[in-house]
């Protein structure tokens, strides 16, 4: 009973990326990228544009923790069989004559595989930017954390970051500051991935990298099946927010009228209640609906 | 008699710059960081919000000048964040200061005595980083001045140097308001301090760092706790950029733009002075510069 399912996810934790799910996460990256309105009119006009934003799509993750570490953020570029991968699932998508590629993609079955098939390589840059940070600190469990993070979801920052210097999106207080879906799943497995190396958590490597893959795969479809963008968590972070941060918001009212009156900072302290309010509101409204 | 003071006096000092900033010290850095987050305005409403954002914002009001050090010398910026414990000890803090029941944490911190105290360490600190930014500097640059000030002033002035991105962080992108263009008395003053401590490590102010620290700090005590007492914007350097900048730059650098542009020069013109010349020729070079634009502006 064992050793069959040792064997089976020693076996898929040593499964090499390279050539298919790597094609699916640039696939699923850049079809993201090409669904963003203007992208296809830049790919025509500017194709060199183009190209760079999509080589940021895809490997955007590996930019950012290059450059918390301070290896050359280029170093990329090195990789000569993934960029010429890349480019050219690049310019099949923008350039392929009838839109085929595209028209193929929105079958739902292949939406479906692709999607899977660019968690599973999550899992393996979350595990890898946790060992590569290992192995410059050894007791510096923050920094695997924030490594393994940037590996596996810091890829939108660099994004939107390109997108910033061009001038096409200015950063609105939510849109920049809201979490998504990927980036929490991310930070979740990259702290999981960091006991588990500093042995905190009781579990083989393989199993952890089965077990959180299949979590992680089985999540996105289903969000996908039920075409909803935030499931799973949102009770759970509900639970922890009450606890940790909630239980101010209850005393909110009266504190800061207090406060208002100690010191001379009305201003910025009597926002939240405004915004306390507001929430209440929103759940009721929300509850209404 | 004499003797047997200036003695003490260096022993003093000396015992001073070796107490250890760890726990109490870095405690009332983080205190008082996080506090200045949040008086800005809307933070609360983020940290209730986004506690993920704000905690960043935290870490970089406390670790700003690590960060900014870094990314000039080409080292990992994520460097500082292997300091579990500081991390830690900056993360309890902010959670304190944000969520604490009845805000009864932020209540006491901001009682005026004990603000007072914690802003006085708080500069101890500052100071003990622009020495150890200056000597991490030479380590790697000896004869590199400007790379030795750059790095002090960078250690020393922190998260305002950075502004823009950590109120990016916040969700405000304002790139028209900018630390340099209106540099705070923190910021001056970390400036001239590099200047004096770079001016030592090279060998050109006969003075041991040990009582330079002592010195330095002093003064950033006194300044920053009368400030802080007295709730003034000002700075005490306004008087003598009031008087220095006609004569460097010319007429018309009343506003606050100019003059700050004023400070930052006069600096550097120091530091060149000292190494290619005394000190009283240059201003003079400078001096028939200025007249000679005065000149010219009147033939304008």
């Amino acid at each position: 009973m064992e050793s069959p399912w040792d064997e089976l996810t020693l076996a898929f934790s040593r499964t090499s990326m390279f050539p298919f799910f790597d094609i699916a996460h640039y696939l699923v990256s850049l079809m993201a990228m090409k669904r963003q309105p203007g992208a296809v009119t830049v790919a025509w006009k500017n194709p060199f544009s183009s190209w760079f934003t999509a080589m940021l799509h895809c490997f955007g993750g590996g930019i950012l923790s290059c450059i918390l570490l301070a290896e050359p953020p280029v170093r990329f570029l090195a990789n000569n069989t993934n960029i010429l991968l890349a480019s050219s699932i690049w310019y099949i998508i923008f350039f392929c004559p009838c839109d085929l590629v595209c028209q193929a993609y929105s079958f739902l079955p292949v939406q479906l595989l692709a999607a899977g098939m660019k968690e599973v390589t999550r899992t393996w840059k979350i595990v890898g930017g946790v060992t590569h940070a290992n192995s410059y600190y050894k007791n510096g469990w923050i920094v695997m954390i924030a490594i393994g993070w940037a590996r596996g979801a810091g890829g939108t920052i660099i994004t939107n970051f390109e997108q910033l210097i061009k001038g096409t999106w200015k950063p609105e207080a939510d849109e920049w500051l809201k979490m998504s879906y990927p980036s929490k799943v991310t930070l979740l497995g990259s702290v999981m991935f960091t006991f588990q190396h500093t042995k905190h958590l009781a579990i083989s490597k393989h199993n952890l990298m089965f077990f959180y893959t299949v979590f992680l795969v089985a999540t996105k479809i289903t969000m996908m099946l039920t075409e909803t963008s935030t499931v799973s968590f949102a009770p759970f972070e509900d639970a922890l927010g009450r606890m940790l941060f909630g239980c101010h918001q209850r005393f909110s009212p009266r504190v800061k009228k207090n406060e208002t009156k100690s010191n001379g900072t009305g201003s910025s302290t009597s926002k939240p209640t405004a915004d306390a309010s507001d929430k209440l509101k929103k759940k009721h409204s929300k509850k209404t609906e | 008699m004499d003797l047997l003071s200036a003695l003490s006096l260096g022993e003093l000092a000396l015992s001073f710059s070796r107490v250890p900033l760890f726990p109490v010290f870095d405690l009332s850095y983080f205190i008082v960081s996080i506090l200045y987050l949040k008086y800005e305005p809307g933070a609360v409403e983020l940290s209730r919000r986004h506690p993920v954002a704000s905690w960043l914002c935290a870490m970089l009001h406390c670790f700003g000048s690590y960060i900014l050090a870094d990314l000039l010398l080409g080292e990992p910026l994520i460097d500082y964040f292997s300091n579990n414990s500081s991390v830690l000890l900056a993360s309890a803090i902010w959670y304190l200061i944000f969520f604490c029941p009845l805000d009864l944490f932020y209540k006491c911190v901001c009682f005026l005595p004990v603000k007072l105290i914690f802003v006085a360490m708080k500069e101890v600190v500052r100071v003990r980083k622009i020495a150890v930014g200056i000597h991490h500097a030479h380590h790697h640059y000896h004869h590199g001045w400007f790379v030795m000030i750059a790095t002090g002033w960078v250690k020393g002035s922190g998260v305002t140097l950075m502004s823009n991105v950590e109120q990016l962080l916040r969700g405000v992108w304002k790139p028209e308001t900018n630390e340099i263009l209106h540099m705070s008395f923190p910021t001056k003053a970390s400036l001239y301090g590099a200047v004096l401590f770079t001016l030592q490590q090279t060998r050109w102010l006969p003075i041991s760092k040990a009582s330079l620290i002592f010195i330095f700090t002093m003064f950033m005590v006194s300044c920053k706790v009368f400030l802080t007492a007295t709730h003034s914007h000002g700075s005490p350097f306004d008087v003598l950029e009031g008087y220095m900048c006609p004569m460097l730059f010319g007429e018309g650098c009343g506003d606050d733009h100019h003059d700050n542009h004023g400070s930052q020069g006069t600096s550097h013109g120091d530091s060149q002075g000292a190494l290619h010349s005394p000190l009283p020729s240059k201003s003079k070079e400078e001096l028939s510069e200025g007249s000679r634009k005065k000149k010219s502006k009147k033939v304008d």
